[in-house]
């Protein structure tokens, strides 16, 4: 471990702020003295925040959980394309019914999927990235179903079982 | 997130991830590339490495302090170091502090704390915090830290992020 006076005589200061971060002060009372500080500005700058800066921090809060999960290599069958719609419509204060009428669609269709009674068609999701002017892009929300989709075929099987019937020939091989 | 190779200006995807118990050992023996910080002293906190895509060599690494409660809901960033063969001068690779801290801001923006991130900076390099990653400074009225705070939040944590990040 380097003292502040040897990394001082090896880098400029310009150098050391591009990469390093110095520990703040160990002692407690120091500490808490600096965090109330910073309490007070943090108080300050929520005061006025304004509606629309809250709004872009809660769609790029969702978008964020949205892409950590698309790639993670896990599947959570709470984060289904309803739940992050549902999500998108309820951080921008509307009604599913006001939501609706903005992208023209059916507020019946709009609550089927939402609440996964129905899949949804490829005009919504193109409609979802024009209404949200491209910060959610239509390929974000596809590439949700695609991970649904092999969820399901993963663990499923009666999905293909089903279509077997129709399967007159096969391959005799498997490699 | 991509790096630059400064010799060639060619890009290189990179990652951020979290540090394991394997790599604390790397960091350890490996004590030339990280010998500013004692790394070890933060094995229980939430330490983050940045690696090339398809390297693991770790390149940089950084210490998060998540504060949850509603008055000071922010994100800390305790300690951040790049590996030294890409730090001064002569360093290898570029971008590895700004994609590190424009994480730290991701994650305030991901955990709900509006893009608030905050360190404690030495007074020297107060002026080139706000110059390279555009963190505001609070001077703190207290005799015992005439350094204060440097802050970034909203609008300046998302221009790191798309800067950083979204290349």
């Amino acid at each position: 471990m380097k003292s502040l006076k040897d990394i001082e005589k090896k880098y400029t200061p310009e150098e050391m702020a591009e990469g390093l971060v110095f520990p703040g002060t160990q002692n407690p009372k120091e500490r808490e003295t600096a965090l109330a500080e910073f309490r007070k500005f943090r108080k300050k700058i929520a005061s006025v925040q304004s509606e629309k800066s809250k709004t872009i921090s809660q769609l790029l809060q969702l978008k964020f959980l949205m892409e950590d999960y698309l790639n993670a290599d896990t599947f959570n069958e709470d984060f289904h394309f309803g739940y992050f719609l549902k999500e998108y419509i309820r951080r921008l204060e509307k009604k599913n019914k006001e939501f609706a009428h903005e992208i023209d669609i059916d507020p019946t269709e709009l609550s089927q999927v939402i609440n996964k009674h129905r899949k949804p068609a490829e005009k919504l999701v193109f409609r979802l990235e024009i209404h949200s002017n491209k910060n959610f892009p239509a390929i974000m929300w596809f590439r949700l179903l695609e991970k649904e989709r092999m969820y399901e075929v993963l663990h499923d099987r009666d999905l293909i079982n089903s279509e077997r019937k129709y399967v007159t020939q096969k391959l005799e091989f498997s490699f | 997130m991509l790096l630059k190779d400064t010799a060639t200006g060619n890009k290189l995807e990179a990652v951020v991830e979290p540090v394991t118990s394997k790599d604390f050992k790397i960091i350890k023996k490996d004590n030339a590339r990280f010998d500013k910080f004692d790394w070890n002293r933060y094995e229980r906190q939430e330490v983050y490495k940045l690696r090339l895509k398809n390297d693991e060599t770790i390149l940089g690494l950084t210490c998060l302090t998540e504060h949850t409660d509603e008055a000071t809901n922010a994100i800390e960033i305790e300690l951040l170091e790049v590996s030294t063969e890409n730090i001064g001068e002569k360093k290898k690779l570029d971008n590895i502090g700004g994609c590190l801290i424009a994480f730290a801001c991701r994650e305030a923006f991901k955990r709900g704390h509006d893009g608030c991130v905050f360190l404690t900076p030495k007074t020297s390099l107060i002026a080139h915090y706000s110059a390279k990653y555009g963190f505001h400074h609070i001077a703190l009225k207290t005799t015992q830290r005439p350094e204060g705070l440097m802050v970034l939040y909203g609008n300046g944590s998302r221009k790191l992020i798309k800067k950083y990040l979204e290349q």
